[in-house]
């Protein structure tokens, strides 16, 4: 297919290069700082798409155009996505109505249409998405999640529908209202976020997040939805930074990396080539830092206290809850598994006796 | 959730991989004649009419989401952006969905509320006209000149609210034991049958499910 466009996008040359990295080279090497050092040096991803001033614009028949050729190039390379696991021509042409929506802006006069980013830009993003697989969400700066939308950029976990379930379970704890609450390695703030919007005048999340990108991302987060006062972002490595609330927690959710180190390299292209391995990778079995959770659980929560944490699924969390009800059995107690709404056994909950 | 909005979105092409299609037609003989076996059981129809009574949660809990089963090990292993929701209510096998929202929380809001409006399209109740008193949640639904409708019953309650579809499928059940006949129905419910004709009309989906009764009866539809 032959291409015609108005404007060089990028040397391909470079484009190819990236394609043939193979995934797991590429996952090695893919730390927050490094994963882009091959790219030009750009400015950091900052606001995401939607919250720009639409200070751009351009006539109805190119952005048609725009439309156009990005259907054509995502409808080419879908076999080629969807056999490594990526997503298919349907989820991509959805996510093409989706850039569109987050980079265009109403009301638009005759013929003309306000962009938030430049056209030469959309090319840009769109060629991003495509080739060299970056997900949607980093594409477009922000992922919608429950009844949120939420900043997300490079460095920091794109959150998961299946997490929003965490929120349900902090909802249904007698009490919940008025009650300290901690989320380790927050990430974006999700569930931060989502739980400190259904709290009361006396309860609170510390959210804490050992990468300062997440730090930031989080913060950004909170304050987008006037949460300062509820969700309180500390930077530090899990427990470390909740030593003056130790005891005193009413309860404790974590979506920590699960993924056992050994899956790392064969991760889908999206999350193995773009999402940091430090929010993924959970350790040779992927039990690491799920382990350290419940250990330190046992100290955080106070009598009575409840916690729910993410896990790989099946068998890890089977492994998790038999870990805290026998290991860990005079501590905690009404240990039980949970399913995602897949059917997986995806989440492990329990009490403080 | 407006039945409008509904039908609109069951006319957008539906992706691939989220077949079959959204309504199934409550007006096919075959369904009807699942609906007739289905009320004559005493234990079944007990739980039928208490669909509608439970709670999201609870409806969630008698659905298979299956649209997610086959996907992997899913969590952080996927970006998939896999929002759109599919409902499989295994009592019954009706089926909802829905795709519009970027987030799945919200599809899954919709595909719940779509559900309901579903099951009172679909579920009938058999009805003892000798022995008939309309329940609560039909006499909320009427307008306020029934004569048949205390004052205690509260306000109407319009077809946007989600309230409006216990009511709609007590009004389906006595419209199919007078087997479409308006004029019946509006003489039980203390109404003119110009009246209840304009309640059936205020929604699109009870209006459809009237006039495919009244077609397979030989009556002429409601306009």
């Amino acid at each position: 297919m032959i291409l015609r466009l108005p404007f060089t996008i990028r040397s391909t040359s470079l484009l190819h290069r990236r394609q043939i990295r193979s995934p797991s080279a590429s996952a090695v090497s893919s730390s927050p700082t490094t994963t882009h050092s091959s790219f030009p040096p750009r400015p950091r991803p900052q606001t995401p798409l939607f919250l720009r001033p639409p200070a751009h614009s351009a006539a109805r028949a190119d952005l048609d155009a725009f439309r156009r050729w990005a259907k054509s190039i995502a409808i080419t390379a879908a076999p080629r996505i969807a056999a490594n696991g990526g997503p298919d021509a349907d989820h991509l042409l959805r996510e093409l109505s989706w850039l569109v929506q987050d980079a265009t802006s109403r009301p638009e006069a005759a013929g003309e249409v306000r962009l938030r980013v430049g056209l030469e830009e959309l090319y840009r993003l769109w060629r991003e998405r495509i080739e060299e697989r970056k997900p949607f969400q980093y594409v477009v700066g922000c992922e919608h999640w429950r009844d949120l939308v939420l900043a997300v950029r490079e460095g920091v976990l794109i959150p998961r529908p299946e997490t929003e379930m965490l929120v349900d379970m902090v909802a249904r704890v007698e009490g919940f209202e008025e009650g300290l609450w901690a989320d380790l390695g927050t990430g974006s703030g999700a569930i931060a976020v989502g739980i400190g919007r259904l709290l009361g005048e006396g309860g609170k999340v510390f959210a804490t997040d050992l990468s300062p990108d997440a730090v930031e991302v989080a913060r950004l987060n909170v304050e987008r939805y006037g949460l300062k006062d509820k969700v309180e972002i500390r930077q530090g490595s899990w427990f470390e930074p909740l030593q003056d609330v130790k005891g005193k927690l009413a309860g404790l959710v974590s979506n920590p990396p699960y993924i056992p180190n050994s899956h790392i390299s064969g991760l889908q292209a999206e999350v193995g080539w773009h999402e940091p391995r430090l929010a993924l990778d959970g350790g040779k079995d992927g039990t690491d830092y799920l382990l350290h959770l419940c250990e330190g659980c046992a100290s955080a929560l106070k009598p009575g206290g409840f916690f729910a944490f993410e896990t790989n699924g099946d068998k890890q969390s089977e492994f998790i809850a038999d870990f805290m009800s026998t290991m860990w059995g005079n501590f905690f107690e009404n240990v039980k598994i949970v399913s995602d709404f897949a059917g997986i056994k995806r989440f492990v909950t329990g009490f403080h006796r | 959730m407006a039945a409008g909005a509904l039908f609109r979105w069951a006319l957008l092409p539906s992706p691939k991989h989220l077949a079959p299609p959204l309504l199934r037609t409550p007006r096919s003989p075959l369904t009807f004649a699942r609906i007739e076996a289905f009320s004559s059981s005493t234990s079944t129809t007990n739980s039928t009419t208490n669909y509608l009574r439970l709670t999201d949660e609870e409806l969630m809990a008698q659905c298979d989401m299956d649209t997610f089963k086959a996907s992997g090990p899913g969590g952080q292993h996927r970006n998939k952006r896999e929002s759109a929701v599919r409902l499989k209510h295994r009592p019954t096998g009706i089926v909802a969905q829905a795709a519009e929202d970027r987030s799945q929380h919200k599809n899954r809001a919709s595909a719940v509320a779509r559900l309901r409006k579903l099951l009172a399209l679909e579920v009938r109740k058999a009805i003892d006209l000798n022995d008939y008193t309309p329940p609560t949640e039909l006499l909320q639904i009427l307008p306020a000149k029934s004569t048949i409708r205390g004052s205690d019953v509260g306000p109407q309650i319009g077809p946007n609210n989600p309230k409006f579809a216990p009511g709609m499928q007590a009004l389906l059940d006595l419209i199919y034991a007078v087997e479409g006949s308006v004029s019946e129905a509006a003489k039980i419910l203390g109404l003119s049958t110009g009246a209840l004709s304009r309640l059936i009309l205020s929604d699109d989906s009870l209006r459809m499910s009237v006039n495919d009764l009244r077609t397979s009866k030989g009556m002429r539809p409601l306009k």
